[in-house]
């Protein structure tokens, strides 16, 4: 196992730059997400990690040796994509044997490590079946044993579930992730579905247009985006975006939506006393962070109607209309309403975000609450 | 009313729709939801005659269809990969099924630039199809649909191409188009959100056999079988493979694989006396009905191995370990569980959906929070 780090990478190819410089410092036996949209350079940087790519300028070092001009074979990284082509006249044991085989280890090593990756996989039921006897799911599993029998320095995984289903794929997020936990490799994953990369990874790296804009872990990209671009793209239904403009009003500090008043959520009062708000804000606001009212009352103050319901099983969306701007609201399941019904809504102040609608750059901070001390009953 | 009887199309040893019956009322959007090989896409088809059935007939308003052509059923359709005509600009194919109809040139613009608007494709209604990506074709083959009268609007996963915001997006006007209309629908769909999203009733197919015609919260709460149950939801239902024995004379479930019994209900010994012992039940648990406890009470006893947590925002997800299953159960974000701790869930058969050879035989009881 070794630590990875990148460090001004950079991808020109021809004139389009994929990475732009980016630099990040990845611990030995971490699980670091690469999450973006297409395009954004997630997959070129991880190529390049493998050596799959030629670097433009910058540096990649493996536990602090640089490794920039060693053969991808050298590297000893195990790579898992999207398809594995599995041996088709092998079965799963000789399958997952074939790295080492290759690497000339004695048969009882060979053995061993078999055996053990396919207890940690569970699939030492399938060892003597063949690869056309096998599910999809089966199936990558045995190439992510196979890539795994090597004891690689780094995993690197590319989108390896993005086409199993939705029962697959929740398996194989629970295995990726209990796999990380009991053997402790460096694991680097590439995805562009923000849900599987909370889900897994110790770190999130957000990237867009060749850039980090932030890293951190899942609750920190979570509670505390560190602008619009990462606060829209993780969190699902996505975040909603209302453009306000900030006042003050004897005493009081308010933020204008199209004429509709918000109050200033108390966390971003400090900022307003030392007059580092911008005239010109972006609120942003998770659809489970606001709550609706059939009547306006003492914090049901924000006037919006009703434009579809969408009922989901456990939840029911409910998109709002506020003057001409959209919102989204998660709300019970068994919430029906008509169109064009008046809501009166009330906003979560602990969770509603402030940006500076200029830069996008992310205004205020929320602190999470403290994890319950042991834990208690769940409901 | 459209009325599929019986409808079945065999392509070669294939049988890609079978014995299929169903209705879509007037004004009704039907959302038609499988996998891949659901014979899906073939049953759209074969409504808006591009296909013959093998056997069986669509009826519309008590009349076949049998002898009408396509062009003859006055249907409007989106194909997940319509082709748009290409010499065409995008308003040119928005207005098309309008001028081909003959309507006045006034109309025609104020519709095309009503429908642009809708769908965000305004800025582009001069570009020709070749410059435009895959999602925005398939808001304009949606939008030309869209755009003219017709009996029955027939769309075939109309925005599987846009990206998840834009798609989040487009289901809401898709919905309240449809409704502002009230047009009769039917949509075409993998996706359950979208599913459950925009039905007023969901017919559930797999290869090719009806599994489910039911409203979204029939096909939620209370699916039919075992394959309903495992297709509709994220966290998908954790299903537990169980033994029906008796043991010292009471009916019991025992987990596959470990020592676990959980007490069979009445409920589940009413089927067995009516219907006899099936060969195999299951036990399925929505990760939203279950719930889970650090230390062992009068409900959480039964004892599972923190498998994996997963942080999902608003929420996590922990994968507990029973027997040779495994079982997901949302909890709380602030709630903290160290993965090969013990935990202790609530499987009361009151949380629990309970299978005989795949067929619903017991649902949850409905919560009133």
């Amino acid at each position: 196992m070794a630590s990875v780090t990148l460090e001004k990478l950079w991808k020109k190819y021809g004139k389009v730059d994929a990475v732009c410089g980016i630099s990040l410092e990845i611990a030995d036996g971490e699980f670091v997400s690469f999450l973006g949209p297409s395009g954004c350079g997630k997959s070129s940087t991880l190529r390049m990690i493998a050596g799959l790519e030629e670097i433009t300028s910058g540096n990649i070092y493996f536990d602090g040796e640089l490794i920039n001009k060693v053969r991808p074979r050298d590297r000893n990284v195990a790579m898992a994509f999207e398809t594995y082509a599995l041996y088709p006249t092998l079965n799963v044991y000789e399958n997952v044997a074939f790295p080492l085989r290759a690497a000339r280890r004695s048969d009882a090593e060979v053995d061993k490590r078999v055996r053990e990756i396919a207890g940690i996989l569970e699939i030492t039921d399938l060892l003597d079946r063949m690869p056309a006897h096998l599910s999809g799911g089966q199936q990558q599993l045995v190439g992510v044993a196979r890539a795994l029998a090597r004891e690689p320095r780094v995993f690197l995984l590319d989108e390896p579930i993005s086409h199993l289903d939705t029962r697959q794929r929740a398996r194989m997020r629970a295995y990726l992730k209990r796999l990380h936990i009991e053997l402790g490799y460096t694991m680097i994953y590439v995805t562009h579905d923000q849900e599987e990369a909370m889900a897994m990874a110790d770190r999130v790296a957000v990237m867009d247009q060749g850039l980090i804009p932030q890293v951190g872990t899942p609750e920190e990209i979570f509670d505390n985006p560190a602008d619009t671009f990462v606060a829209g793209f993780v969190g699902e239904p996505p975040m909603n975006f209302l453009e306000c403009e900030y006042r003050q009003e004897a005493k009081r500090y308010l933020l204008d939506h199209n004429g509709i008043t918000i109050e200033m959520p108390p966390h971003s009062e400090a900022l307003a006393q030392r007059g580092a708000i911008p005239q010109r804000v972006t609120l942003g606001i998770r659809p489970f962070y606001i709550d609706i009212g059939l009547e306006k009352s003492a914090i049901h103050t924000i006037p919006a109607e009703v434009f579809v319901v969408e009922p989901l099983g456990d939840m029911t969306v409910v998109s709002a209309k506020m003057l001409e701007t959209r919102l989204q609201i998660v709300t019970a399941p068994e919430f029906r309403a008509q169109s064009k019904q008046p809501l009166w809504l009330a906003f979560d102040p602990d969770h509603t975000l402030l940006f500076d609608a200029e830069t996008g750059h992310a205004l205020t901070t929320q602190t999470r609450q403290e994890p319950a001390a042991g834990g208690s009953k769940a409901s | 009313m459209l009325e599929l009887r019986s409808l079945t199309k065999v392509f070669g040893r294939t049988v890609a729709v079978n014995d299929l019956s169903t209705a879509c009322k007037e004004c009704e959007l039907l959302v038609i939801f499988g996998p891949a090989g659901a014979g899906k896409t073939t049953t759209l088809r074969l409504i808006a005659g591009i296909l013959k059935p093998t056997s069986g007939e669509v009826y519309f308003n008590g009349q076949p269809l049998k002898d009408i052509p396509p062009e003859g059923r006055n249907m409007s359709m989106a194909f997940e990969n319509y082709v748009l005509y290409s010499h065409l600009s995008v308003y040119g194919n928005l207005a098309f099924p309008l001028r081909a109809r003959r309507y006045p040139d006034e109309e025609i613009q104020r519709l095309v630039q009503r429908m642009a608007g809708i769908l965000q494709i305004s800025e582009m209604l001069d570009r020709r199809p070749g410059f435009l990506s895959g999602g925005q074709r398939q808001r304009v083959a949606l939008g030309r649909a869209l755009i003219r009268e017709a009996d029955v609007y027939l769309l075939d996963e109309p925005i599987s191409h846009l990206d998840a915001k834009l798609r989040h997006h487009m289901r809401g006007e898709l919905k309240a188009i449809c409704a502002e209309k009230e047009a009769t629908v039917i949509h075409v769909t993998t996706d359950y959100r979208e599913a459950m999203a925009l039905a007023d009733r969901v017919v559930v197919l797999n290869k090719g056999r009806l599994m489910q015609l039911g409203t979204p919260g029939d096909i939620f709460q209370r699916p039919a079988n075992d394959f309903v149950a495992g297709f509709v939801g994220d966290p998908p239902m954790s299903f537990m493979e169980v033994e029906y024995v008796e043991e010292d004379g009471q009916p019991v479930f025992r987990i596959a694989e470990s020592e676990i019994r959980l007490p069979a209900t009445p409920r589940v010994r009413a089927h067995i006396k009516e219907k006899g012992l099936p060969d195999a039940f299951r036990l399925g648990a929505r990760a939203a009905d279950v719930t889970v406890s650090p230390s062992a009470d009068e409900n959480h006893n039964v004892p599972g191995e923190v498998y994996v947590t997963e942080m999902l925002g608003h929420r996590s997800l922990l994968t507990a370990r029973l027997g040779e299953n495994l079982v997901q159960v949302v909890t709380p974000p602030e709630e903290t569980f160290e993965v090969r701790d013990t935990v202790w869930l609530d499987l009361s058969q009151d949380n629990l959906h309970v299978f005989a050879d795949g067929l619903a035989i017991a649902h949850p009881q409905p919560k009133g929070n």
